[in-house]
């Protein structure tokens, strides 16, 4: 049997489909969990909110892809506006436009949800089979070294001149043609991700994908779940018609934030008010470096080092900042760069002689992901002070890397903004200014809204990834993790879908 | 069997809604706290450009919105000196393209935006002193303004000049005629990765 990619806007008045199981959301998470019930020789459906699109598609200008590509148009924020919230949305999810980093999560990470968290079965042990078949079949490799940027070599020289803890990352990519547009996806097809491997997988085993089709509610009563009401939309947004799916197993699979919307909407039960609770992030945020020489960071492949000198993964460390390179489009980074006006242009015409570096914080603040009055996310995070601090930090850090790298002047884009030209400048340098409203903050790993573990006061699924209310009902996404997890998420996801692939396949029987 | 609660009807939704809607509603609600004068705009003596033809903006929003743009996206003098060509925002119809994109958002974000220009507009020259609309404004003068905002004491306001500054500047660094001015060489689809060797 052979699947298709059924476009939402093709269909014809409503739509009734009876099947064995239904996926939402088709990223990391949700690819996983269709091939393997596919595979399992159940009848299966995705549904993805978002549009198919293919490496045609992808004419790596920010202006074109950023709406296409990402969620409320590249748009969606915290409550707040304090944090910027970058997801995918479409066929693929957000794997299609990530710069392909892949980490396993820590041990010390499952350790910790093992012993506080009361998640079973999933050691590093138990998860190792799991972490192999994603690394075979997403051509996990060390990036080679040769294929450092000059953007990534400042880190590597900046970790170097200050004795700091740096290494080479790996990724996913083959065939890549260093073309440096990680971010409005592949035109190379060289990323091998969950739209170039895993969906043809599924689709090869017999599963369908109905793209531009949005889950609205999933329907339960109360002890088990039935089904997913959908509507399919047309190219321009506007309801196509309803897509009701009847089936004994919903898979979520629409990223913590979505996946938390939905069970929010749909009024699951949740008698300890855990659902949509405990949203970690990864927020970030950028520094410049400006050398006397080019960079031309933007070409390249964007991340391949990265520092970890003030990383540590073990509860409640007060070293919890991440330092990878992160170059932007022209447009990615005249947004960012403080000011306006002639100054900012005039900074601006340095663009091919900047190095830029990201702090990424390995949050523990725990935000919420809520519905408005249509149902639509609201993303609520208030960053905790010590997650503050860290923050300070790791953008003080990066701005010692890039000096000790050579940089001339270093720019934290705060408002009022830090120029520094000498290292010394940063050691009494009054931090209150780093702070969200005040640097722009992104954050692009969501996870945490659907915590797994066998205590249901402080979680939503069980270890199994089942519901503890709802029969049939699972997560197979970054909702899933308890605790923020430190690292990349990606191959996480894509590993606890697969090893719970098994619970899944066996409920959906 | 239960269809659980929710606003939503089962074959429809109402359409797709913005995040940056909730900032200018915010704003918008700073805005009328700092004097009650957002909700008293005046509307009338806004000429738009004959054969300018609005999607998403009304005309006096429309010249709000270009004289924010120019300020925003204002060319650097030692560059425009150096170099004669450096595009204005005029130019790259930055104002064109910023309409142009809230046309694919809902009525509500629109309206806040609207509400937000109106700050811009009428509340923010006062706080600096100023008793002439923004876009009445000398240039220096609506850079104070601009600048006053970017560095509100409000975060509500900071995000709000934040949502202006990224629509503009993607208006103008989208445009292949501002790439050349920061030395960027545009999308290599459609030709080979000459001039990389990749490391
Ligand atoms: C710019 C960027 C760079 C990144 N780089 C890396 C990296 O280098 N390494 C790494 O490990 N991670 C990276 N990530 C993060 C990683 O891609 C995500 O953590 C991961 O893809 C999340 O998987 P997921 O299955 O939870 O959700 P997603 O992959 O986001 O997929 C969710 C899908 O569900 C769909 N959906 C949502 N709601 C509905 C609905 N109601 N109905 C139907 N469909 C719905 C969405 O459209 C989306 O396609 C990056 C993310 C971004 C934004
Ligand atoms: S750098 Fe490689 S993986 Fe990234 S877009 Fe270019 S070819 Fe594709």
């Amino acid at each position: 049997m052979t699947g298709a990619i059924v476009l939402g806007r093709d269909l014809t008045g409503d739509q009734v489909l009876v099947v064995d199981a239904v996926v939402v959301g088709t990223g990391a998470g949700g690819s996983i969990a269709l091939r393997e019930l596919a595979r399992a020789g159940l009848d299966v459906v995705a549904l993805e909110e978002g549009p198919y699109l293919t490496p045609r598609d992808f004419n790596q200008r920010e202006d074109e892809m950023i709406p296409r590509l990402f969620q409320d148009a590249g748009g969606r924020a915290t409550e707040d506006l304090g944090i910027r919230v970058l997801q995918g949305r479409g066929v693929g999810g957000s794997t299609i436009h990530n710069t392909n980093l892949c980490k396993r999560t820590p041990d010390a990470i499952l350790e910790l949800w093992a012993r506080k968290y009361g998640v079973a079965g999933a050691s590093a042990a138990d998860l190792q089979a799991a972490f192999e078949t994603i690394e075979r079949d997403l051509s996990v490799s060390e990036i080679p070294a040769a294929l450092r940027n000059a953007n990534n070599d400042v880190l590597r020289a900046g970790c170097e001149a200050l004795g700091w803890r740096g290494a080479q990352l790996h990724h996913n990519r083959n065939g890549c043609q260093q073309s440096g547009f990680c971010e409005l996806g592949c035109a190379y097809d060289a990323k091998q991700n969950a739209l170039k491997v895993v969906l043809p997988q599924a689709l090869e085993a017999g599963a369908r994908v109905y793209a531009d089709v949005e889950a609205v509610r999933i329907v339960h009563d109360g002890a088990r779940v039935v089904g997913v009401h959908a509507v399919a939309r047309d190219a321009d947004g506007g309801p196509r018609g309803a897509v009701n799916v009847w089936a004994k197993v919903v898979v979520l699979a629409a990223s913590a934030v979505g996946s938390a919307a939905l069970a929010r909407r749909s009024g699951l039960p949740d008698p300890n008010q855990q659902l949509g609770r405990g949203l970690r992030m990864h927020p970030g945020a950028a520094v410049a470096g400006r050398f006397d020489r080019d960079i031309r960071g933007w070409r390249g492949i964007p991340q391949s080092f990265e520092c970890t000198e003030h990383l540590s993964h073990e509860e409640g460390s007060d070293e919890r900042v991440w330092i990878v390179p992160a170059f932007a489009h022209p447009v990615g980074s005249a947004a960012t760069l403080p000011g306006f006006g002639a100054a900012h242009m005039a900074a601006m015409r340095a663009y091919p002689r900047l190095a830029v570096m990201t702090a990424v914080v390995h949050d523990e603040t725990r935000g919420e992901v809520d519905v408005d009055g249509e149902g639509n996310p609201i993303v609520r995070y208030v960053m905790s002070e010590r997650d503050r601090g860290q923050l300070a930090k790791g953008l003080v850090a990066c701005a010692r890397l890039l000096l000790a790298a050579g940089a001339l002047e270093v720019t934290i884009p705060a408002i009022p903004r830090v120029r520094v030209t000498r290292a010394s400048e940063l050691d009494g340098l009054d931090t209150s200014a780093l702070r969200p409203h005040s640097v722009p903050l992104t954050a692009v790993h969501p996870m945490g809204t659907l915590r797994m573990g066998e205590d249901p006061k402080i979680s939503v699924v069980r270890s199994t990834g089942e519901h503890h209310q709802l029969r049939g009902l699972f997560v197979a996404d970054g909702s899933l993790f308890p605790t923020s997890i430190g690292v990349p998420p990606q191959i996480s996801i894509y590993a606890f879908a697969q090893h719970l692939a098994p619970h899944i396949i066996e409920r959906a029987r | 069997m239960r269809v659980s609660s929710g606003s939503r009807g089962e074959t429809q939704k109402p359409e797709r809604r913005v995040s940056r809607r909730r900032l200018f509603e915010l704003t918008a609600a700073a805005a009328l706290t700092l004097g009650g004068l957002a909700a008293a705009v005046r509307t009338h003596g806004y000429a738009v450009p004959v054969g300018r033809r609005l999607v998403a903006t009304s005309p006096w929003q429309f010249i709000v919105l270009q004289h924010a743009a120019r300020r925003i996206a204002a060319p650097d003098r030692e560059g425009a000196a150096a170099i004669p060509t450096v595009p204005t925002a005029d130019d790259l119809d930055v104002a064109g393209f910023v309409d142009g994109w809230l046309v694919r958002m809902q009525p509500g974000v629109r309206r806040d935006f609207g509400r937000f220009l109106a700050y811009v507009e009428h509340v923010a020259p006062l706080r600096e002193g100023l008793v002439t609309r923004f876009s009445r404004l000398a240039p220096p003068e609506q850079d104070r303004v601009l600048a006053a905002t970017e560095a509100s004491s409000s975060d509500l306001l900071r995000a709000g000049f934040d949502g202006l500054k990224s629509l503009c500047m993607m208006g103008y660094y989208r445009d292949a005629r501002a790439w050349s001015l920061v030395g960027y060489d545009g999308p290599l689809v459609g030709r080979p990765p000459s001039g990389w060797s990749g490391g």
